[in-house]
Order: C-alpha cells, then structure tokens, then sequence
C-alpha cells in the first residue's frame, strides 16, 4: 500500500460516520419523494392542477428551486431532490475538504503524517481521493434511493450525479480555505460563506425575472438546470466538474509549496492583553463565540432581508385548491399575503437557529474533546454552573438570532411596503424560540449522556425532524408519528396566531432536557476525542 | 494535617482495571513522588483524586473534602498542572493567566511576574503559537502563581530544557520552604530523587512500594562492584548474593541482607578494588518492574 493509499483509507474511515448520515439522508429523502408524489398526484389530472399552481410560486421556489417538469414522477422528484440535495452536497463537500485538509493540520497530526515518506502532492492527492469516495458513497445512496423505487435507472442516474455535482466545486472551495485560512476555524467560515453566498445567487436568480442569469452564477443554479428528467442537459455538469477542477488544482498548487501547520493569510500570534470577558468560564464562552455568533447573525440577517423583500411577490398569486392542500402538508398556511407567506418562511428560519444550538453545543464539546474542560475543572468550577452558564449563553444568542430575523424581515417587507407590522415580525421571531431552546436542550442532554456522540444526535436530530416534517405529511404517515417531530408544533406567526399552548410544552420538555443533562453533566467522566 | 488521602481507590474504564484499591496518605507540606511507567495509573489517579473521574470504588479526599462530591472546594486549595498543556489557543499567556486567577480566585501577581521572568515567557504571544515546551510553562507559572496549598504536577517537565528543569526544580523547593504539599507524578528518577521527601511506586494500577529513599533503600540490595587481580572467582553460590554483572576482572554484586557471608567468600582472594554504595531510585524502580510486562493502563 503507498502512503497516498494509507492517507486516503484513513481519511475516509475518519469521514464515515458525516458520509453515513448524509448517505442515509439522501436515501431517505430519493425514496420518500417518489413514494409521496405517487401517492399524492395519481392521475395526471391531479398533477397538471398541481403544476399549475406551482409553476410561479416563489415561496417554494426558494426552498427547492425553480422546477422543470412537475408532471412525471421523475421532473418533481428532480425538482425537490435535486433542490435541497445540491445544498447538502454543498455543505458535505466543504465540511469534507476542511475536515481532511486544514483539521488535521490544525490537530497537529498532520506532521507526522508528512514526516512519514510521503511528497506533499501525494498527501493532498490522498485526501482528495477519499473525499471523491465520499462523494461516490452520496452517489450509491441517491441512485438506489431513486432507482430502488422504480424510477427509471439512466435518468435516476443523471439525477444523481447533478444533485452531487457541487461536492466538487464546493470540497475544491473548502479545499483553498484550508490553503489561504490559517486555522480550521477561519476555513470553515470561509468555506461557509462561499456557500450561503451560492445560495444567495440561487434564490435570486430563482425568484427574480431580472436576474434569472445569477442562477448560472452558482453551483446550485448549475444543478438546476441539468433539468433531470424533464430534457436533460449533461454538458452542463462540465461546469461544475471544470471549476471543481480548477479550484482543487489551485488549493493542491498552494499546498505543495506552503510550510505545514501555516496559511496563506498572516496569522497574528501576538497581541496585547485585552481582559475584557476573562471573569468566569461564562465570560470566556461569550469571548470565544462572539465571532461565531456575528457571523451567524449577519448571514440570518441578510436573508431574513431577501425574505422580506419577496415577501410581496406571491400576493396576487392565484392558488387553486391544490397547492393549498400542497402547502397544509408542508406545515399549512397560506402564502398569498405577506403575512402568509412569511410564516411559512419562518420554519426556516427555526431549522436556521435550531442548527446554530446544535453548533454551540459542539463547540463546548470540542472544549471537552481537546481536553480543556479537564483544565477548567480542577479549578474551583462547579461543573453544573458552568453547563448552565454555557447553555444561557446559547440560548440568548439564539434569542439574539431569532429577533434578528424579525428585525431584518420587516426591513426587508417594509422596503417593498408590505404591511406588516414589527411587533408581529418579532414576535414570529420569537416564535422561533421554543423549536429551537428544545433543540439545544436536546443536543446538551446528547452532550451530558453520550458525549462522544453529541455531534451526530445533535444535527441528526434537527435534520431528520425537519426531513420528517417536509416528508412525513407526505407520505401519509399517522398524526401520533407526524406530532413527533417538534416543527409540527410550530404557529406559522404572523399567518396564524401563537400558540401559547404548544409553545409553553416545548419549552416545559426543553427545561426537564436541561435538567437531565445538569444531573447527568455533573455525575459523568470528562471524556476526550 | 492529611492533604491527600485515598482508600481503596479504584478505576474500571471497561474491561480496564486501571487503578487497583489505592491507598494513600500524604501529609501536609509534604513533596511526594508518584513514579510509575507510561500506563502505570499515574494520570488516573490524579483525575480521581480531582474528581475529573468518578471513582468505581474507594474514596479520595484532598484536605478531607471528597472532590468528587464538592470539586469546588476542594480545587480552591489546589493548582494543577496536566501532562498534556491543553489551553485556549486564541488566547495570550497573560489573558491566560488572568482568566485562570479568575477561576481559582486568588494569586500572587508580583510572584507570577518573577515567574514569567524566570521561565523566560514572551507574555503577549498567543498559546496556539507557543511550543508545547512553551505551553507547559504557561500552565507551570499558572500553578505556582497561586500559592495553593497543593500542587498536583502530572510529569510537569515532559518537553522542557534542561535550564527550564532547573527553573522548576527551584520553584518547587521554593514551595516545599513555603510548606506546600507537592504531589509530583513523574517518571523521571532524578528529578523525583532531587525534590521528594517521600516516594510510591505504582505498577499496573497498585501501589508496589511506598516510603522515603532512605526507607526504600533499606528493603534493598546494596550494589557492590569488585574487581581481581585475575580471573574472578564465582560468587553465585554465596548466600544473599545475585551476580548482575561479570566481564573480565570485573563483576558488579547485588547484596541482600548483611555482607559476612560474601566478605568470607571474599577472604584471601587478590581483590584490587571493592566499592561497595546504596542502590540508586532507578535500580529500585527496575528491581520492581524487572521481567514484568509492562501492559498499557489509562
């Protein structure tokens, strides 16, 4: 075995667990699409009334993507797949490259590797080639998924490969982040931006007449319009296999001639003392996550902005009968007036702030996996008063998250004179709150029980609720397994009115998870990586 | 006053029996060395001791507080260094120090001060750009800084120079003069035969042997070393006595018990040379670990 072929084995079963989830996933999601819509539309009639109604519904639009063909099984699957698949596949390929690329270094293991006989070329080829078998795990997954449910095999095979075609743009973006940033930290966020940015050009060109270009501007857009299943279009997966190319022969150029352990960016090693929020374990927490917490803020903000502004553009829409019934299984609203479709903008921004808990959870577990935890703990800390302060301090950020979500939609919606109000926009922020706090609670009780395991509950929790929430009304599941999912209790304020009842059992179940996970923190083993 | 006591600690990580009824009782102002090799328990023991791990029997007690139960007064008597210098990386040496006097609540700035100088410590340089030599001062200064009672240093020294083993061989008698108790885990001999007025043997998670050097000396062969004038006579029959060593006119001896029978042995031979010394920690050390497995323990 060469050493390339050691790092690439590895690198992969270091990876297996992320692949695992995002195989299961994309499995999961093929299948029960197909499956829905046959159950839902079986006769073409059906599906003629609910392409009309789809065809100019932004609202939608924004969540999967602009559709080519809604009436074969193929075209909608393509549609809602190929929409949020192409974001996941996003999301794995930065995570994988930033992962195999810069974490390691940053772990310090990366020079033992390199002291080993192995060229700087070989190692990063090495790490490119079990992120492209990642890559074809996704693949595997996403064609059985389709294929096994009897959709046809050449077109259930092109859908594939389009809807994980940004893994290649988007590991060869985390792949020069982790050249040019000088921590893993620095990488991700760049990595990140990059992709809430293609995002971004997504939705815009979707949803805007004027500016429909921007979707050839982006990854996302690229995969769009292969159009599966509804006049495929394979020369275009050459842009995302060409800049992918481009980007990962850059990233591998960078790496050959830079020392280990250093990023292009200068990293500043010393500074002056600044003692502001050095007072407790609470303190340092806030001190820590301040960057973080701006980013997520700013990116939420910007796109509660977006949401706003489109906040207007379905209100003369004509809705038939079918895309009302369409909508009541996505969480039921209406989305002709502002107000309307607001609310139903909001579930993402709950899945959007739900995400960030999970985040500050796995920082505090990396605090514990790196063994800093231990360092704190022989001081005099009491372990459940710094889990709580550490849980306060998630908790008012997601606050901070939630309001700014309000603020910026109103913004947004008042820039193009809907008549909403802020209250009622802050309030349906606040209505974020309670989905979200129980998320938290569920990712520290995760943390306090099986802290090795915090990461995968904590995101798998979020993502497979939310999955379940898209899907499950679906596929027709019984309302005891639908009431499962914490979305499905979720008021579509300012469309509907708060629900203090739902509202205040959340949190009451949010609050016994805290105090479990308190009791649990207080009584286990510092565990490390 | 005791400041460490344990009875009957224990630590099963698993299948692991990683730690075997420990029984321990270190006075106050006392500098105790807990020598073991890698694996032996030494880490596991300090993490209960400062109720990082929760014992799977026994107890341990710093000052009679259990730390499992109430860690937090029991770690205000306490400064802590770990094997491994596991920091804040975006944070400086100072901003260190500071958050961490905000953590124990009290500490000697003018001493920490010296401290910085004495472990030539750039202050203003974050950790992550620190070497791992470099880290484990920033927590040496943190420790010592606070004047607690106790210090546990878990192999305090692994990745600092010879003139920086100087510097905290200093600082830890200046501790013992200002009646700190030091529990120092180690495996390097001289630096536990240097400082320690008492010494514990671990060995696969039990206590082997436990006393001073001089106690533990006393349990011991003495180390003789004679060379002839000729071929040497064969000493392996005489009583109390084990050949360690033979090559040419020279054999090195081990003597257990009193020396008559072999100075008997000894009478009319043409001896040259005959030293005769106490045996050194490492003879002891290896006189308990020799022909053992050395099986890796958490």
């Amino acid at each position: 075995m060469t050493a390339a072929d050691a790092i690439a084995r590895r690198s992969f079963a270091d990876a297996r667990v992320r692949t695992g989830w995002f195989a299961a996933l994309f499995a999961f999601m093929a299948a029960a699409n197909v499956v829905g819509y046959r159950r839902s539309y079986p006769t073409v009639a059906e599906r003629v009334a609910f392409a009309r109604s789809f065809g100019a519904n932004k609202a939608v639009e924004l969540f999967y993507g602009s559709p080519h063909d809604l009436l074969s099984v193929g075209g909608y699957v393509a549609w809602r797949v190929g929409g949020t698949g192409a974001i996941l596949a996003g999301v794995f390929g930065v995570l994988a490259a930033v992962r195999a690329l810069r974490a390691e270094e940053d772990a310090g293991r990366q020079e033992l590797v390199r002291a080993g006989s192995v060229s700087r070329r070989s190692a990063y080829l090495g790490a490119l080639a079990a992120i492209g078998a990642g890559a074809v795990v996704l693949f595997l997954a996403l064609f059985l998924g389709l294929a096994g449910v009897r959709l046809a095999p050449g077109g259930s095979a092109f859908l594939a490969l389009a809807t994980i075609s940004p893994v290649a743009v988007f590991a060869g973006l985390g792949a020069l982040a982790s050249q040019l940033a000088p921590s893993r930290r620095i990488a991700l966020e760049l990595a990140t931006g990059s992709l809430v940015l293609a995002f971004m050009l997504r939705v815009i060109g979707d949803t805007s007449t004027s500016l429909g270009w921007l979707r050839w501007a982006t990854p996302f857009g690229w995969s769009e319009e292969t159009r599966a299943f509804a006049g495929a279009r394979p020369a275009v997966l050459a842009l995302p296999a060409l800049s992918g190319a481009v980007l990962l022969a850059l990233a591998g150029l960078i790496a050959a001639r830079r020392d280990v352990g250093t990023g292009l960016l200068p990293a500043r090693d010393s500074a002056e003392p600044r003692l502001r929020l050095l007072s407790s374990p609470t303190a340092l927490a806030v001190r820590d996550e301040l960057g973080s917490i701006a980013v997520w803020t700013g990116a939420t903000g910007l796109f509660a902005v977006v949401v706003g502004i489109l906040s207007t553009s379905f209100t003369t829409a004509n809705l038939p009968a079918n895309l009302r019934q369409e909508l009541h299984k996505l969480g039921g609203t209406t989305i002709t007036t502002p107000a309307g479709a607001l609310g139903f903008y909001f579930l993402l921004f709950v899945l959007t702030i739900s995400l960030f808990a999970c985040s500050q959870i796995a920082a505090l577990r990396r605090d514990e996996a790196e063994q800093r935890l231990e360092t704190l703990f022989v001081f005099p800390v009491d372990r459940r008063r710094f889990l709580a302060g550490r849980l306060l301090v998630a908790a008012a950020s997601a606050t901070l998250l939630a309001l700014a979500a309000g603020f910026c939609t109103w913004a947004g919606a008042a820039a193009e004179s809907a008549h909403v109000s802020l209250a009622r926009l802050l309030e349906a922020g606040a209505n974020c709150l309670p989905v979200s706090l129980l998320f938290l609670a569920l990712a520290a009780l995760a943390f306090a029980v099986v802290p090795r395991a915090t990461n995968a509950i904590a995101y798998g929790l979020v993502s497979g609720a939310f999955l379940w929430q898209l899907l499950g009304a679906l596929l027709g599941a019984p309302r005891f397994l639908l009431d499962l999912s914490p979305f499905q209790h979720f008021a579509f304020v300012p469309a509907q009115a708060f629900r203090a009842g739902p509202a205040a059992a959340l949190l009451a179940l949010a609050a016994l998870a805290v105090l479990a996970s308190l009791w649990s923190f207080g009584r286990r083993d510092l565990t490390g990586a | 006053m005791v400041a460490i006591r344990a009875e009957g600690l224990t630590k099963r990580y698993g299948s692991t029996l990683a730690l075997d009824g420990l029984d321990l009782a270190i006075e106050s102002g006392e500098v105790y060395g807990y020598l073991g090799p890698n694996g032996a328990g030494k880490t596991t023991t300090i993490r209960l001791l400062l109720g990082l791990h929760r014992p799977t029997a026994g107890r341990g007690e710093l000052f009679g507080i259990d730390a499992w139960r109430d860690p937090v007064a029991a770690h205000r008597r306490v400064g802590y260094v770990a094997g491994e210098p596991y920091l804040w990386p975006a944070l400086t040496s100072t901003e260190t120090f500071v958050f961490l006097e905000h953590l124990h609540g009290s500490t000697d700035a003018a001493y920490r001060e010296l401290l910085v100088e004495r472990f030539q410590l750039d202050a203003d340089k974050k950790v992550r750009a620190l070497s791992k030599g470099n880290r484990q001062k920033v927590q040496l200064v943190a420790a010592f800084a606070t004047r607690a009672d106790l210090l546990v240093l878990d192999e305090p020294t692994s990745g600092l120079d010879p003139l920086m083993e100087v510097a905290f061989r200093q600082t830890v008698l200046e501790a013992k003069e200002r009646g700190q108790t030091v529990f120092l885990s180690s495996h390097i001999l001289s630096e536990v035969e240097a400082l320690c007025d008492r010494v514990g043997i671990l060995r696969e998670g039990r206590l082997v042997d436990e006393g001073t050097l001089a106690q533990l000396r006393h349990l011991n062969a003495q180390t003789v070393e004679i060379t002839f004038d000729g071929t040497p006579p064969d000493l392996g029959a005489v009583p109390g006595v084990r050949v360690v060593h033979a090559a040419g006119n020279a054999v090195r001896l081990e003597v257990t018990g009193s020396p008559q029978p072999l100075l008997a042995a000894l009478a009319g031979r043409p001896v040259v040379t005959l030293t005769s010394r106490e045996p050194s920690l490492e003879e002891i050390f290896l006189h308990h670990y020799d022909g053992s497995d050395h099986g890796d323990r958490g």
